[in-house]
């Protein structure tokens, strides 16, 4: 157990040493970030004008929401998709076939080094400009539950990116079905707008999608208040949930990875 | 741009995700609207289907200028990285030229798809508009693609120097949310700002306004805007040309 943490430790630390020779892709989120935000406050405060809530959310929650959003999309972000593709595509992928470690813990050891490199250059300096610059409330109603919830959606957004990345053992050029999940997935978690505004029949399917476990339901275990298709739920419950939702989707990417394993053909393997 | 069809057409499956990706993809703002406004709140002064007007003209202009122009910017951002720009230097005609054809993506007219069914959802909801506007209307757009293209040039003359990095994607899908939106609810400032400085208001905004006939003639002017920002984009490009370094350093 020892010998696997160290591993992960140091498949971690290169991958953050790696990445921080290319720390200004990294600030350009400063530049990003805090635009598309000032985006999203014209838009509600035109929006707002003579109404106190929309959809049950206030101005102050609105902004609220768009902040977390943003700030959970730069700690979990994830590209495992992407580089599993390539691997399988290029057939880079026979060296990780070869190793003595399953290639899905290489690329979650590989993300937790690329993201703790963005807490300092992303998340961290996003924060304090959305705090000082737009004065949105940013302080957790039950830090703890909040921090869980956040890693769970870490751990949620790597497998379902994961997922996507192993139909590259199926499909000759999967790069269309990963763009098309994709979009699919930012609209099914709340990136654009919160969930509580679909239809309420979109609500109960969305309710059931492993999506809203990403972004909507860590927002809003932030804010503290959960609601989607009419079910309230406790932050407790909330956060419950999720950690199911985890657990099943981890189960289900054991199993894809361990089926494209026995799909995959390589020069000498 | 034959080649780059039929180069599209071996992978047919992944040439139609594509395609509906996009399509999709450029509705996912103006679904965003339509849910806004079904829950009753709406940007005054701008009905659901006046709103959904400048939306359209949006992805519209994309669906002209990212097929032709955008192309180049993704080119430019590989083919700098990998050192191969070194072979449209060697070809017989203008360089700019050239990173433009090799960077035409067919994908990208899958936005006109978008676009129409769009701008004709928003058209049921309006006064169809005489004769006039529909002259100014495309006077405007013709000016709303020439300010992309000019874009396009600033992005991919940047990737001569900040070399590989795809954030400027990121940036300018950033800069020009504002384009997607009723320019009055901006602040005064901001306003002056896009349409003077950063005319990103006159990418859709203003082309919207003169079809709904909220804009004088005098709203022309920005083809003047638009041919200036073009030749600062071919100077610009040309001189960060020069920054490029090929494989060898």
């Amino acid at each position: 157990m020892n010998k696997q943490w160290a591993i992960i430790r140091a498949i971690g630390f290169v991958t953050y040493k790696e990445w921080a020779a290319f720390r200004s892709h990294m600030l350009a989120s400063l530049f990003v970030g805090p635009v598309l935000f000032l985006v999203q406050v014209f838009i509600w405060q035109a929006m707002f004008v003579g109404k106190e809530t929309i959809n049950g959310l206030t101005f102050e929650q609105m902004l609220t929401y768009y902040g977390v959003v943003t700030l959970i999309h730069y700690i979990t972000f994830d590209f495992a998709d992407w580089n599993l593709q390539m691997l399988v595509r290029s057939g880079k992928f026979v060296t990780f076939a070869l190793r003595p470690l399953p290639h899905w813990v290489f690329a979650l050891a590989q993300k937790l080094g690329h993201r703790t490199l963005a807490l300092g250059f992303e998340v961290l300096p996003v924060l304090l400009l959305f705090v000082l610059l737009f004065q949105v409330q940013l302080v957790p109603v039950a830090p703890g539950w909040a921090v869980v919830s956040i890693l769970l959606s870490f751990l949620m957004s790597f497998m379902i990116n994961y997922c996507v990345g192993l139909t590259a053992f199926w499909l000759v050029r999967a790069e269309g079905v990963r763009r098309v999940f994709l979009l699919l997935k930012d609209v099914s978690a709340g990136v654009f707008l919160p969930l509580s505004f679909f239809p309420e029949v979109v609500q109960k399917i969305l309710f059931f999608l492993p999506f809203q476990f990403i972004t909507y339901l860590p927002t809003r275990v932030f804010i503290g208040d959960y609601e989607l298709a009419g079910i309230r739920l406790s932050i407790a419950e909330a956060v419950g949930l999720q950690a199911l939702a985890v657990a099943v989707t981890a189960a289900l990417m054991l199993l894809m990875y361990r089926a494209a394993l026995k799909r995959f053909t390589g020069v000498g393997v | 741009m034959r080649v780059k069809l039929a180069e599209m057409m071996a992978y047919r499956s992944h040439f139609i995700l594509s395609v509906l990706l996009l399509i999709v993809g450029d509705l996912v703002v103006p679904l965003v609207t339509l849910l806004v406004y079904r829950s009753g709140a709406s940007f005054p002064g701008w009905t659901l289907h006046e709103a959904l007007l400048v939306q359209a003209v949006f992805v519209l202009a994309k669906g002209i200028a990212f097929p032709f122009f955008f192309g180049m910017v993704g080119t430019t951002l590989s083919q700098v990285r990998e050192g191969t720009f070194d072979l449209l230097l060697l070809r017989p005609r203008p360089v700019m030229f050239m990173s433009m054809l090799s960077g035409f993506d067919p994908d990208d007219f899958g936005r006109l798809v978008s676009g129409s069914v769009l701008f004709a959802f928003a058209m049921q909801g309006i006064v169809i508009p005489g004769g006039a506007a529909w002259v100014q209307f495309s006077l405007l757009f013709i000016a709303s693609i020439a300010i992309l293209f000019s874009m396009s040039l600033f992005l991919s003359g940047i990737l001569f120097r900040w070399v590989g990095s795809s954030r400027v994607f990121d940036i300018f899908d950033a800069v020009s949310g504002f384009g997607m939106y009723p320019g009055t609810i901006f602040s005064k400032a901001l306003q002056n700002v896009f349409t003077y400085i950063l005319p990103i208001g006159l990418i859709a905004f203003v082309p919207a306004s003169a079809l709904l006939g909220r804009e004088g003639w005098g709203s022309l002017w920005t083809l003047a805007s638009a041919a200036a920002l073009v030749l600062l984009g071919i100077v610009y490009w040309n001189r960060m040309l020069k920054n490029y370094t090929s494989a060898g350093g």
